[in-house]
């Protein structure tokens, strides 16, 4: 291998890296740009209302992937509850905005309190069981949740609640950008400190760690309160954002499926793994839907696309473009002979 | 009194129609590690066939089983080998994925084919009942349930009696060592993955004569799988078929849990799924792995 | 602009069409303005594909329409149509996102409503926030319109009405039926359709003996309805969805149990029901927005007869359409008459036209009150008989007697 030679993936990796930084300078401030003054200056950036759409549903979705994370890929307990914290944080600032005409700037600081507190009642319990068993808890808890919310009068049962209509974008492009930054900046924390370690030690054998000293329950049930604490936010800001909640919108299985998606697709266990899954199947999503008469046939698409991803990169996208010369043929080949029969 | 009484044979009734789900969704899972996301799609697939078969051709529904199981089992032979026998070492979420994809596909084929249309297979013995005093048993309920359970004892003697059903169990317990002894484990990771598809297609053409044929109709099921197999625990029959008349019963009584409206049986049923969990993590009859 | 995902309805013109629009034309020669564009996400695929298709046949009708006369004339110029489709997948949260996709990036300056009571909601939001005037035919909770939002209008009566003509229509009949039993859906529609029927039966002399709500979507409902049957009513109700609602009529035969009256509040209108049902669907009796033995003299657009061949020809149909695609067309003419009336393309100058609008159509009249509701437009009551469904009730529009009381089900 000469010296000009550069292996094709760490090349793609480079390029990837800094295309993603340039990305994120963009998406961080083109918003201003929108603002009155940015627009008389004729600022050639667009971002209109869809735009902070998008931007503000991938970032929402970043903080979901990335909050599954800390339980699901870093503790190794799959949590298909977690959409029950993302209603619970959507129905605090719902129920105080709405019914108790609080603030919504207040509201929000308790969005992430009672999901956590809520992960504390059921984590001690439940975060006993292990693998498949604690994913078919955790989704009972996820079910149980959104029915009873949508069963009890006084939170507006099937009715649903109705928030006062805040017309900006920019709050809530911002307000979820720095949810998102800030559960980005909670997993940095985590990997990089004894907690993180515990962590780890966890999901690559429970018992040994308890040997080891981790306080295991203590570390699980923390873990999934962080978890909460962050899909709570995110829920919160959702609330207000979106105007209407409902059972339908905030307690859907399917965000709970997604997330999972995002995370494992992107890398679980990762720093930036579930920001890259959230990031690049959001998009895709959105893309896809719509699509008019053809509209099953890009739901076909994407169904395809994800079963190529998982039988073509099974270590997430991440490690696609981390890993050592991954690109070629051969190790094409080698993954798949590691992950097939 | 009677009215209890009622309630219970059409929990039981109901739990019927869970076990022959959960069948194929529990062998699956326990044997090859895969939770099938696809489980439901396939249950709607075998709806769709005995519909078909019924509409247009005027076949009995009970008589158009087996080939809801023949067509299934092939599909099902056909995605392992092909597919899902490429990521089966994978950790468990990769699988999870792949049949997440697998489902999306079914169901907007089933769209494109068939149409949102609502379908249903109404017989004309339909609706005719076995009345005992002021409780009615439905014969299709009844027979539905009979077929579940046949079903369940089919699983057991192939699982149990026959070559092949060694071969499944061995791998169940360990992959590797199965191999040594020369097992075929493609063949055989296929074989149970067919087998699971078949049971969920005989389970599909049983569902049409209760409710409505949507393209989305199958993905209750596989949420309803997940609880009962759990419910009952994994890796046995009987606690499938435990787990199936259990979820059936919740439901149905929780219609009228005292205090609370009709609206919380969903509600009902996944919180006993999770007190179950917390006090028994093996379900009602698991062993524990 | 991308093009891709988008969906322009192709343009038919049938004779029939054009000729019967031939007295609707206002100015001789006006000239051809820019094209005009509307949006609607919808429910194509999903689990209300169903009803979301449905709805974009009404809309679809009255397109091809439009467009035989060449588009809408506002203020003497011409607009060609176009109109887009995205689909919501039967989401709520991505029908926020894809109508925000259709004002930005498509320009739709108009929204057609998306089917179903929640994603409406979140709909009405964003044309809110957006300024953008949404006319909605398939979300009939009340509770989207008591939020003071200025840009949404519903054109089909309110969720109240869906069942109380069953009542109504009960308090004329022999002997009369005096006991009621009530089965909702845990939703937002059906749960106001049940509350109405609650409230309103005792003051026609009617006792509800029954009401429970069970979870939207159940998979079975066989344990409700035993729970019903000690009861023995003589009318028993259900607020909720097709599917249900052909559960509930299989369920009922099942356990054997026979009210004077089968009523449910979506469903029994569609052809699925009788398809699915076959014989069973007989007697049963729906409450209807819109039937096709209506007797509405329209001030524009097709007659009844007119609209009902021209369902037939279009989609190669042997049934009449059924309410959910008229009140899916009466949108489309809401906001044709608004823009006419406005002679404006301003949204907020269309928007007050909706407000003030009054106009007789093939499907009602169409007027709103101040929330935005259509509450001027009575509702029907169907029955089904020999297959067939018959309008019923009020006297006035029907071409059937009511088949009363049900025969038991051994007698049929």
């Amino acid at each position: 291998m000469t010296q000009r030679f550069r292996p094709p993936a760490t090349a793609l990796r480079r390029l990837f890296v800094g295309g993603a930084a340039i990305a994120l300078v963009y998406v961080v401030l083109a918003p201003l740009s929108s603002t009155d003054a940015g627009q008389q200056l004729g600022l050639p950036f667009l971002t209109d209302r869809l735009w902070f759409r998008v931007a503000t549903t991938v970032a929402m979705f970043v903080v979901l992937a990335s909050a599954w994370n800390i339980i699901g890929g870093l503790t190794g307990y799959a949590s298909f509850g977690n959409v029950a914290f993302f209603g619970l944080g959507a129905y605090t600032t719902g129920v105080l905005v709405s019914l108790r005409q609080w603030p919504f700037g207040l509201a929000l600081l308790l969005a992430p309190v009672v999901p956590a507190l809520f992960a504390l009642v059921i984590g001690i319990p439940l975060l006993r069981l292990h693998g498949h068993y604690f994913a078919v808890a955790s989704l009972g808890v996820g079910v149980a949740v959104g029915e009873v919310v949508n069963n009890l009068q006084p939170l507006g049962a099937s009715t649903g609640l109705f928030l006062p209509i805040v017309r900006s974008n920019l709050l809530f492009f911002y307000l979820m950008l720095a949810a998102a930054a800030l559960a980005v900046l909670v997993t940095w924390v985590i990997l990089h400190t004894r907690f993180g370690y515990g962590l780890l030690a966890i999901r690559e054998n429970e018992e040994a760690a308890a040997v080891i000293g981790v306080n295991t329950t203590f570390y699980k049930v923390a873990a999934l309160m962080i978890a909460a604490a962050l899909t709570g936010l995110a829920g919160g800001i959702f609330a207000q954002w979106n105007t209407f909640i409902n059972q339908e919108n905030v307690f859907p299985i399917e965000y709970n499926v997604e997330m999972i998606l995002m995370a494992v697709l992107g890398g679980a266990g990762t720093l930036l793994g579930p920001v890259a899954g959230a990031v690049t199947l959001e998009l895709v999503i959105l893309r896809l839907a719509g699509g008019g008469a053809a509209a099953a046939y890009s739901q076909i698409g994407l169904g395809v696309l994800l079963a190529v991803t998982v039988i073509f990169l099974p270590r997430g996208v991440i490690d696609f473009f981390g890993g050592q010369s991954r690109l070629s043929l051969w190790a094409l080949r080698r993954s798949l002979r590691e992950t097939s029969v | 009194m009677s009215q209890l009484l009622q309630q219970l044979v059409l929990g039981l009734l109901l739990g019927g129609v869970y076990v022959s789900v959960a069948l194929g969704f529990s062998l699956v899972w326990g044997i090859l590690n895969i939770v099938n996301l696809a489980h439901g799609a396939f249950v709607i697939i075998g709806a769709y066939i005995t519909w078909v078969l019924f509409s247009r051709l005027g076949v009995d529904p009970f008589l158009s089983l087996p080939v809801d199981a023949l067509v299934l089992f092939a599909l099902g032979y056909g995605l392992q080998r092909g597919l899902i026998n490429r990521v089966i070492r994978a950790p468990l979420l990769f699988t999870f994925l792949l049949t997440f994809g697998i489902n999306l596909v079914i169901v907007s084929l089933l769209l494109l084919i068939f149409s949102p249309d609502f379908r249903s297979v109404t017989p004309r013995y339909s609706g005719s009942g076995l009345s005992l005093g002021s409780v009615t048993i439905p014969y299709i309920g009844l027979a539905r349930l009979g077929i579940a359970m046949l079903l369940a004892l089919v699983l057991w003697f192939v699982l149990n009696r026959t070559r092949i059903g060694a071969g499944i169990q061995a791998v169940g317990a360990d992959r590797d060592a199965a191999q040594l002894v020369g097992i075929d484990l493609r063949h055989v990771y296929a074989l149970t993955f067919a087998i699971g598809a078949a049971f969920a297609g005989v389970a599909g053409g049983l569902i049409g004569l209760q409710q409505s044929i949507t393209p989305t109709a199958g993905d209750p099921f596989t949420l309803q799988s997940f609880a009962v197999v759990i419910l009952g625990g994994l890796g046995r029959v009987s606690a499938t078929i435990a787990g199936g008349l259990l979820f059936g019963l919740i439901q149905v009584l929780g219609l009228n849990a005292p205090g609370l409206g009709a609206g919380y049986s969903n509600a009902i049923a996944f919180a006993v799924l999770v007190v179950v969990l917390a006090f028994r993590p093996q379900g009602l009859l698991g062993r524990l792995a | 602009m991308d093009m891709k995902g988008k969906l322009r309805v192709t343009l038919v013109a049938s004779a029939m069409l054009a000729t019967a629009c031939g007295g609707a034309a206002t100015t001789p020669s006006p000239s051809i303005g820019s094209t005009l564009v509307i949006g609607s996400a919808i429910s194509l695929t999903g689990s209300q594909a169903k009803e979301g298709n449905l709805a974009k046949q009404g809309y679809d009708l009255w397109y091809d329409w439009i467009q035989a006369q060449g588009g809408i004339t506002v203020n003497g110029v011409k607009h060609p149509v176009s109109l887009i489709y995205e689909d919501d997948q039967s989401k709520p949260d991505l029908s926020a996102t894809l109508l925000e996709k259709l004002i930005t990036a498509e320009h739709a300056q108009f929204i057609l409503g998306p089917y179903g009571s929640a994603a409406t909601a979140t709909d009405a939001v964003i044309a809110e926030k957006d300024g953008i005037p949404m006319v909605e035919a398939n979300g009939a909770a009340q509770a989207i319109f008591s939020k003071g939002y200025k840009y949404t209008f519903g054109v089909l009566s309110p969720a109240n009405k869906y069942l109380t003509g069953v009542i109504d229509m009960a308090a004329t009949l022999s002997p009369k039926p005096t006991t009621v039993a009530m089965l909702s859906a845990n939703d937002n529609f059906s749960v106001e359709v049940a509350k109405a029927v609650v409230d309103y039966a005792p003051s026609k002399g009617m006792q509800v003996v029954f009401n429970k709500t069970y979870p939207a979507a159940a998979p079975d409902v066989s344990g409700l309805l035993s729970q019903v049957k000690p009861l023995n009513p003589d009318i028993i109700l259900n607020s909720g969805h097709l599917a249900e609602a052909i559960a509930i009529n299989k369920a009922a035969k099942d356990l054997n149990i026979n009210a004077k009256i089968f009523a449910y509040s979506v469903g029994p209108s569609t052809p699925d029901f009788v398809d699915a049902l076959g014989k069973d669907a007989n007697f049963v009796y729906d409450g209807s927005q819109w039937t096709p033995q209506v007797k509405y003299s329209p001030q524009f657009y097709l007659s009844v007869n007119q609209y009902v061949l021209a369902y037939k020809t279009k989609y190669n149909a042997t049934a009449a359409p059924d309410y959910h695609v008229a009140e899916s067309t009466a949108a489309c003419l809401a906001l044709q008459k608004a823009m006419e009336n406005a002679k404006s393309l301003d949204p907020a100058k269309v928007r007050d036209a909706l407000a003030s609008l009054d106009v007789m159509t093939f499907f009602g009249e169409i007027k709103f009150d101040s929330r935005g509701i259509n509450v001027f437009k009575p509702m029907v009551v169907e029955q089904i008989q020999g297959g067939v469904h018959y309008t019923v009730f009020p006297p006035d529009v029907a071409n059937g007697q009511p088949q009363y009381p049900t025969p038991a089900w051994s007698q049929r």
